[in-house]
C-alpha cells in the first residue's frame, strides 16, 4: 500500500453556509453512527444475556435511524444540486450518502437480531453461545472502530479496520461449522440452530457494512480507492 | 490508483500533441504574467484550462495564436512548439498562423456584414472559392454548428441581427470555415443562457472529433463536461494538470483543491 498524501482541509470555504451544510452532514452521520452502534450493542446484549429491554430497544431505534438516513439524503442531493462540490467536497458528500446507507443496513441487522433473541426456542436452548457472544464481540469492536475512523476522518484506521473484517468471517465460518454439527446430531436443535444462523449472519452483515463505511472513509479522505478485493477470512469448502 | 478515470483512448493519447510548449514566459512590459509554463494540447482531446482571474490561462490562450504582437512592450520568451516550428519565432506568418489555430472569444464578435459573409470573409482570406464551392463551404460549416435550420432562409440578414447564442455558434462556425488544426475558446459561453450554453458544449464533443481544442472557462463543471484533461493556472504559474476526472475528484496540489472547492480568500 503506498503512503497517502492526505489533503488538509483546514481552510473554510468563501461561501459559509456551504461549510454550515457541510459541517450539517457530519453532524447527521455522526448521530446515525452513534444510534446504530447502540442498536448493535442492544441486539447482542439481548441475545447473550436474554435481556429483554434490551430486546425491545434495538428494534425501536430503527424508525429514528430511518429518519436520520432520509435527512441525510435530502441534504446530499441539496448539496449536489446547489453547491456542485468538487475533489474533497464531492468525495465526502458522496461517501456520506453510501455511508449513511451502511448505517441504516447496520440499524435493520441488529434489530433483525435484536426481534429473534427472545424466542422461546432460543431461551431454552442448550447450546453454548460463546461463539455467538466473542463473534458479536469483534463486530462491535470493528463498528466502534469504524465509526471512530469515520467521525475523525482517520483514513490509517479505517484501513485497519478494513483489513479485520476477516477474523469476523472466519468466526463465522467456525460457528456456521458448529450448528450444523448439533442440528445433525439431534434434529431438535434445528429449531433453535436455524435462528442462531441468522443471527450470526446478520452479525457478519453488520461487519461487511463496516467495512463498506471503512472503504468510503478511506476514499473521501485520501481520494484513493482501496483494492476492490476485500481481505477475506474462512471458506466453506 | 485512480479507477474514476474512464480515458478509454490510449490510441488517442499516443499521438503527438497538437502544441507543445516548452519553458515558456511572457511579460506585459514589466508583469511578468506567465512563468516558466511547460504544458501539451494533446491532439482531438479538449484542454481545459482554470484558475482565478489574472492567473495567465487567457494570456496563454492569445500567445497560441501570436495575438499578443499587436501590442507593443508584450513578449514571450521560450518555445511553443506547432507542427515542428516554434511559433514564437520571427519567422512565423503570423495570418497564416491564425488560419490554423483559430480563436473565439468571450462575447461572440460577428463581423457587422450580413450571415454568409461572416463566414466567407476568412475563407476569401486564404482560398479561391467557387461561387458554388464557397456556397457548400457555407452550408457546411453552418450545419456543423447546429446552425443552418435557423439562418438558411436569411443567409444574406445581418449577423447583428442573431441572438447572442446564435452569434456564437456563428463565431465557432466561422473559425472552423478556414478548416483550422486547433481551436482556442476564450470563455465562449460566459455570456450565453443555458440551452445555448448546452448547445456549445455538444457541439465541442462533436468537434474534437477532428479538431484540438483548447478552453478557457470560468466554470468548472464546463471543464469537468467538457475537457479531457485539465491545466490549473494560478499566478501566473501552471500548478497541476491532470485527466479531468483526476483534477475534479482528487486533485493533488492543495492550491488546485481549495481553488476548485471554493476555499480561496
Amino acid at each position: 500500500m503506498t503512503k497517502d498524501v492526505m489533503m488538509p482541509q483546514e481552510s473554510m470555504h468563501t461561501v459559509q453556509s456551504y461549510e454550515q451544510e457541510l459541517e450539517q452532514l457530519r453532524s447527521l452521520i455522526n448521530k446515525m453512527g452513534g444510534m446504530v452502534e447502540r442498536q448493535v450493542a442492544q441486539a447482542i446484549t439481548a441475545v447473550v444475556e436474554h435481556d429483554e429491554v434490551a430486546a425491545l430497544d434495538a428494534p425501536e431505534m430503527d424508525p429514528q435511524v430511518d429518519e436520520l438516513e432520509r435527512q441525510t439524503e435530502a441534504l446530499v442531493i441539496r448539496l449536489l444540486a446547489l453547491r456542485a462540490p468538487m475533489a474533497g467536497d464531492l468525495r465526502e458528500v458522496v461517501a456520506a450518502l453510501k455511508m449513511s446507507g451502511d448505517l441504516e443496513r447496520i440499524g435493520d441487522c441488529a434489530a433483525s437480531i435484536a426481534r429473534r433473541a427472545m424466542r422461546n426456542e432460543l431461551l431454552s436452548c442448550p447450546i453454548s453461545l460463546t461463539g455467538l457472544h466473542s463473534m458479536g464481540r469483534l463486530v462491535q469492536e470493528n463498528l466502534r472502530r469504524t465509526i471512530d475512523a469515520m467521525d475523525q476522518r482517520d483514513p490509517e484506521l479505517a484501513r485497519i479496520v478494513w483489513q479485520s473484517d476477516t477474523a469476523v468471517d472466519e468466526l463465522y465460518v467456525s460457528l456456521f461449522r458448529e450448528l450444523v454439527t448439533y442440528m445433525m446430531e439431534d434434529p431438535r436443535n434445528i429449531g433453535p440452530c436455524t435462528h442462531l444462523l441468522f443471527i450470526a449472519k446478520n452479525l457478519e452483515r453488520i461487519g461487511d457494512h463496516a467495512t463498506n463505511i471503512s472503504e468510503r472513509v478511506y476514499y473521501s479522505v485520501t481520494g484513493n480507492i482501496l483494492p476492490i478485493i476485500r481481505p477475506r477470512g474462512g471458506t466453506f469448502d | 490508483m485512480n479507477t474514476l478515470t474512464m480515458d478509454n483512448r490510449p490510441a488517442q493519447a499516443r499521438l503527438a500533441p497538437a502544441i507543445a510548449i516548452r519553458n515558456l514566459d511572457f511579460w506585459y512590459g514589466e508583469n511578468h504574467a506567465l512563468r516558466g509554463i511547460s504544458l501539451d494540447f494533446p491532439t482531438r482531446q479538449v484542454t481545459g484550462m482554470i484558475g482565478p482571474s489574472g492567473c495567465g490561462k487567457s494570456t496563454l490562450l492569445r500567445i497560441l495564436n501570436r495575438m499578443y504582437d499587436l501590442y507593443p512592450g508584450q513578449r514571450a520568451m521560450g518555445e511553443v512548439l506547432f507542427d515542428g516550428r516554434n511559433i514564437l519565432s520571427p519567422g512565423i506568418d503570423v495570418n497564416v498562423l491564425r488560419s490554423r489555430i483559430g480563436m473565439v472569444f468571450q462575447k461572440p464578435t460577428p463581423f457587422p456584414m450580413s450571415i454568409y459573409d461572416n463566414i466567407a470573409f476568412g475563407v476569401r482570406l486564404h482560398e479561391r472559392l467557387s461561387r458554388t464551392e464557397m456556397d457548400q463551404r457555407v452550408e457546411n460549416v453552418l450545419r456543423r454548428v447546429a446552425l443552418w435550420g435557423e439562418v438558411k432562409d436569411r443567409l444574406n440578414a445581418s449577423a447583428a441581427a442573431l441572438s447572442g447564442g446564435q452569434q456564437q455558434r456563428l463565431c465557432i462556425a466561422r473559425t472552423i470555415a478556414t478548416r483550422p488544426e486547433i481551436i482556442l475558446l476564450d470563455e465562449p459561453t460566459s455570456a450565453l443562457d443555458p440551452i445555448s450554453t448546452a448547445r456549445i458544449e455538444e457541439l465541442l464533443d462533436e468537434l474534437k472529433q477532428e479538431f484540438s481544442i483548447a478552453i478557457v472557462t470560468h466554470n468548472l463543471q464546463q471543464a469537468a463536461r467538457c475537457a479531457d484533461r485539465v491545466a490549473f493556472f494560478y499566478m501566473g504559474e501552471l500548478v497541476e494538470v491532470d485527466t479531468a476526472d483526476k483534477m475534479f475528484t482528487a486533485p493533488h496540489e492543495k492550491r488546485t483543491q481549495d481553488y476548485i472547492t471554493g476555499r480561496f480568500g
